[in-house]
């Protein structure tokens, strides 16, 4: 019983962690219809400068984080103005995006190889890791609560942002149909940046929490295949969807590390994406695509 | 209208389809005699592709049964249906742009010369004899249908009037006896469309086929088919020869609207 | 010949019959896969472990790695090819990797992820040579056949495909398969060649770098395919010495590609008389337009 509030905790906060990243994925998915392979990437980018900040300029994780957020939604609107605008304005072959995502990740990851060396480094001890007891029930860590916390907290932000505000509704209408959203007089290129500076954004803090609980090294990135997993099992193009096939995701792996095996839990996850798929091809939350005839 | 035979080669029989809440085809019944050619008509909207796409298989009816020379094919896939022998062409024309006229024929020719996996892999065998007949056979076709000259060319690259033209072929390609046109003319000016008059009704005598065309110009329906079948709102609201179709009250309501008491 | 050069033969031999595998189903069938290194490995233990613990023959070994490929893509290929586009990639992700987690997981035969040493060297330039000419005969035959013609229909429009009488389903699944056993034997000999095979060489990178060479020759040529394979394999040799900028450089091509010439070396034109027709016409076109410039 303990095992398993405990691991339904953790669960719960890889989850998370994955949901941050797997919404950002989702959200660029939703206007540009193709599988951004470079989010691995920006993950990368923050979880580095985020390390070489705390590095440098002392340990202060806000003003580190601050960077690494920020620096991370620039470099995914770098990404986009140099491999993929060119690109989409020229063709409306999705496929050519996908490949060029896939160089732009293979780019960002090896930029890293070079720069900073392949090896693991730890990130230093600014978010606090000691063990928490809830209610007596379980033992966990402090930073699976935080990550949790922190999770919530930017994914009601990136709520209220698509609600509330101007761009938030332009984002929506794009979802709907970029090109229609362009004749009614939006900004499409202004509005792409802004949805990828927003998926950096995102990236970075699910960066910073997976190099503190993996260590930090250039391949971090192949992570965000399990957001992916889950983007895909929550249905492309959702955010709700994408936030619970990550939750599901995420307490499949601990569940299955908990009671099984850990060597299994990446086992459990391709299996729990291609039973969704085969069960419901459009994912938990997608739409039912048909095509006209 | 004796010399026609009397074997029918499709019947519709209460046919209704729902998309989420909208009835979009309702208790439709129809029946096409072997060797007629038949117009579909009906203002935008009236569910007349939705037909189309119903007795091809792309969409299943939600209840009624469709006969296909007295064979149930309510439930068969498309690719089923039309190995039965029927062929159509699509409003918004779906051909393979990048591939050639010749191609595009070729791909429809071939379901009637099939040599095996292990000669298409070795081309021993019969794969260059077979090859031969397609491809000529193609040509002929696309010299039927006034393209030969354009054998070589893009599909995508053609004319929009050739295109439409090269989709027949296509569609004869696979030797039906039921042919389906959705909106042939769409887009012709009215030289075009006369000569694809003249095309569609060359090619129902010289391939003894059936075929169903749909329009929404009454003016090309009423010269070149004298059975007519009119719909509107997914239901049929008349049938008959032009005759009684121009002058039928419904058919005038559906085209010219409802006509205000003052 | 050196060792050397011989070396690089068969690896060119080896890749590019694993890249006309994914063309004919990425290129000419337009299912784009992330996830065929998995059957390269299916091929590769499977020869392996006959050769090795049966005393099997190589050739018959061979067939049968490209064999087992096969019948697994059959066994996934059936259910998951129903989906479409992206969603297919990512499954096919999913499918990649969970080959290769069975076989680092599944010690008892595979001798997990530490690798499977001691394989008979049986890939000699001659093997390679010999297996790379059938095969690429029968690649190039079977996409100048009617089922060349379907892949290609199924590709560009599944709908119209299915109204003109092609039980599209059907084909996918041939398409794949037939590319799983291209994979397979391609797996096989990367097996002979190395002596030595460890899942992790077949990742997902792996299978992204096959992807990339037949979108890098041409989506829909096969000669495009060969010209690629060749290229990436050589210019990968030839910055072997900075391999560190190998990747850097690999993935900024990749890049490049799409931002230059998407439809990569060849489009989806083949090296024969369609491309020399082409380039005719573009010709006299040019010439034209170039006499009619100078008569207004």
């Amino acid at each position: 019983m303990e095992t398993l509030l405990q691991q339904t905790i953790n669960g719960l906060s890889l989850g998370s962690v994955y949901a941050l990243i797997a919404v950002g994925y989702s959200l660029v998915y939703s206007i540009l219809l193709f599988s951004n392979f470079a989010h691995g990437g920006f993950l990368v980018i923050g979880g580095y400068i985020c390390y070489f900040t705390l590095k440098s300029l002392g340990f202060n994780i806000w003003i580190a984080g601050f960077a690494s957020l920020v620096g991370a939604g620039f470099s995914a609107v770098l990404t986009e103005r140099l491999a993929y605008k060119p690109i989409r304005e020229r063709t409306n072959v999705t496929l050519y995006l996908l490949i060029a995502s896939m160089g732009m990740s293979i780019v960002i990851e090896n930029i890293f190889v070079i720069v900073a060396g392949g090896r693991f480094r730890a990130l230093p001890p600014v978010i606090p890791t000691h063990p928490v007891h809830i209610f007596g029930l379980a033992t966990t860590s402090a930073f699976d609560i935080l990550s949790l916390l922190a999770a919530v907290f930017f994914l009601g932000a990136l709520q209220l942002f698509l609600i509330k505000t101007k761009w938030g509704l332009a984002i929506r209408a794009a979802a709907y149909d970029l090109r229609t959203a362009g004749l009614m007089g939006v900004n499409v290129n202004l509005l792409i940046s802004i949805v990828f500076f927003v998926a950096g954004f995102l990236a970075a803090v699910g960066g910073i929490f997976l190099s503190v609980r993996y260590t930090l090294y250039p391949q971090l990135g192949m992570i965000t295949i399990k957001a992916f997993v889950a983007a895909v099992i929550g249905g492309l193009g959702s955010l709700p969807g994408a936030v619970v096939g990550s939750l599901i995701l995420g307490l499949a792996e601990m569940l299955t590390a908990g009671f099984i095996s850990s060597q299994l839990r990446d086992l459990v996850v391709f299996s729990l994406l291609i039973i969704t798929l085969l069960v419901r091809p459009q994912g938990l939350f997608g739409k039912n695509i048909s095509e006209k005839v | 209208m004796a010399a026609i035979p009397q074997d029918m080669i499709l019947e519709l029989e209460s046919i209704n389809k729902f998309f989420g809440g909208v009835h979009a085809v309702r208790d439709m019944s129809f029946s096409i005699q072997k060797g007629e050619l038949a117009g579909l008509i009906g203002p935008n909207g009236a569910g007349k592709t939705t037909i189309f796409n119903l007795v091809t298989g792309v969409y299943s009816p939600d209840s009624g049964h469709i006969t296909f020379l007295g064979e149930e094919i309510t439930s068969l896939k498309s690719y089923q249906v039309i190995r039965k022998g029927v062929a159509r062409t699509f409003q918004n024309l779906r051909l393979f742009q990048r591939s050639s006229a010749l191609e595009n024929v070729m791909v429809a020719m071939q379901q009637h010369h099939q040599y095996s996996f292990l000669e298409g892999l070795s081309h021993l065998g019969r794969w260059s004899s077979m090859e031969r007949e397609i491809k000529q056979r193609s040509l002929d076709i696309l010299d039927r249908v006034g393209l030969i000259e354009r054998a070589h060319q893009a599909a995508g690259t053609l004319p929009y009037g050739m295109q439409r033209r090269l989709e027949i072929g296509r569609a004869l390609a696979l030797e039906p006896e039921f042919l389906l046109l959705d909106e042939p003319a769409a887009g012709m000016n009215p030289e075009e469309v006369f000569e694809l008059n003249h095309l569609i009704q060359g090619i129902h005598r010289d391939f003894m086929l059936t075929i169903l065309v749909i329009e929404h110009h009454m003016d090309v329906i009423m010269q070149i088919c004298p059975h007519i079948i009119c719909m509107n709102f997914g239901a049929k609201i008349a049938e008959g020869d032009p005759d009684d179709i121009q002058v039928h009250p419904e058919v005038l309501k559906a085209y010219l609207g409802e006509e205000v008491e003052e | 010949m050196s060792g050397y050069t011989e070396g690089i033969i068969i690896l060119l031999c080896i890749n590019a019959i694993a890249a006309m595998g994914v063309s004919v189903l990425t290129g000419f069938t337009g299912i784009f896969s992330l996830g065929h290194a998995g059957y390269m490995a299916v091929g590769a233990y499977t020869t392996a472990i006959l050769t090795v613990e049966y005393g099997v023959h190589y050739i018959p070994a061979i067939l049968l790695g490209g064999a087992m490929a096969m019948v697994i893509a059959y066994v996934i290929g059936v259910p998951t090819l129903k989906l479409m586009g992206d969603y297919y990639a990512i499954a096919s992700i999913g499918l990649g990797e969970a080959i290769r987690l069975i076989l680092e997981n599944w010690q008892s035969v595979t001798r997990g992820a530490r690798g499977y040493p001691g394989i008979e060297g049986y890939t000699t330039l001659y093997v390679s040579l010999a297996f790379f000419a059938v095969m690429a005969f029968g690649m190039f035959n079977l996409i100048n056949s009617r089922f060349g013609r379907a892949f290609k229909a199924c590709r560009d429009d599944y709908i119209a495909a299915s109204l003109l009488g092609f039980n599209t389903a059907r084909y996918r699944i041939l398409s794949l398969v037939i590319s799983a056993f291209y994979c397979g034997v391609a797996g096989a000999l990367l097996g002979g060649f190395l002596s030595f095979i460890q899942p992790i060489m077949f990742d997902m990178i792996k299978s992204t770098e096959l992807t990339s060479v037949v979108v890098f020759g041409g989506l829909g040529s096969m000669s495009g395919t060969l010209l690629g394979a060749s290229i990436i394999t050589l210019v990968t040799e030839l910055f072997r010495p900075i391999s560190q900028y190998r990747m850097l450089i690999y993935g900024a091509i990749l890049v490049l590609i799409m931002v230059i010439r998407p439809e990569g070396i060849m489009g989806q034109y083949e090296l024969g008389p369609r491309l020399f027709r082409r380039l005719k016409d573009k010709f006299s076109f040019r010439n034209r337009d170039n006499s009619e410039g100078r008569s207004s």
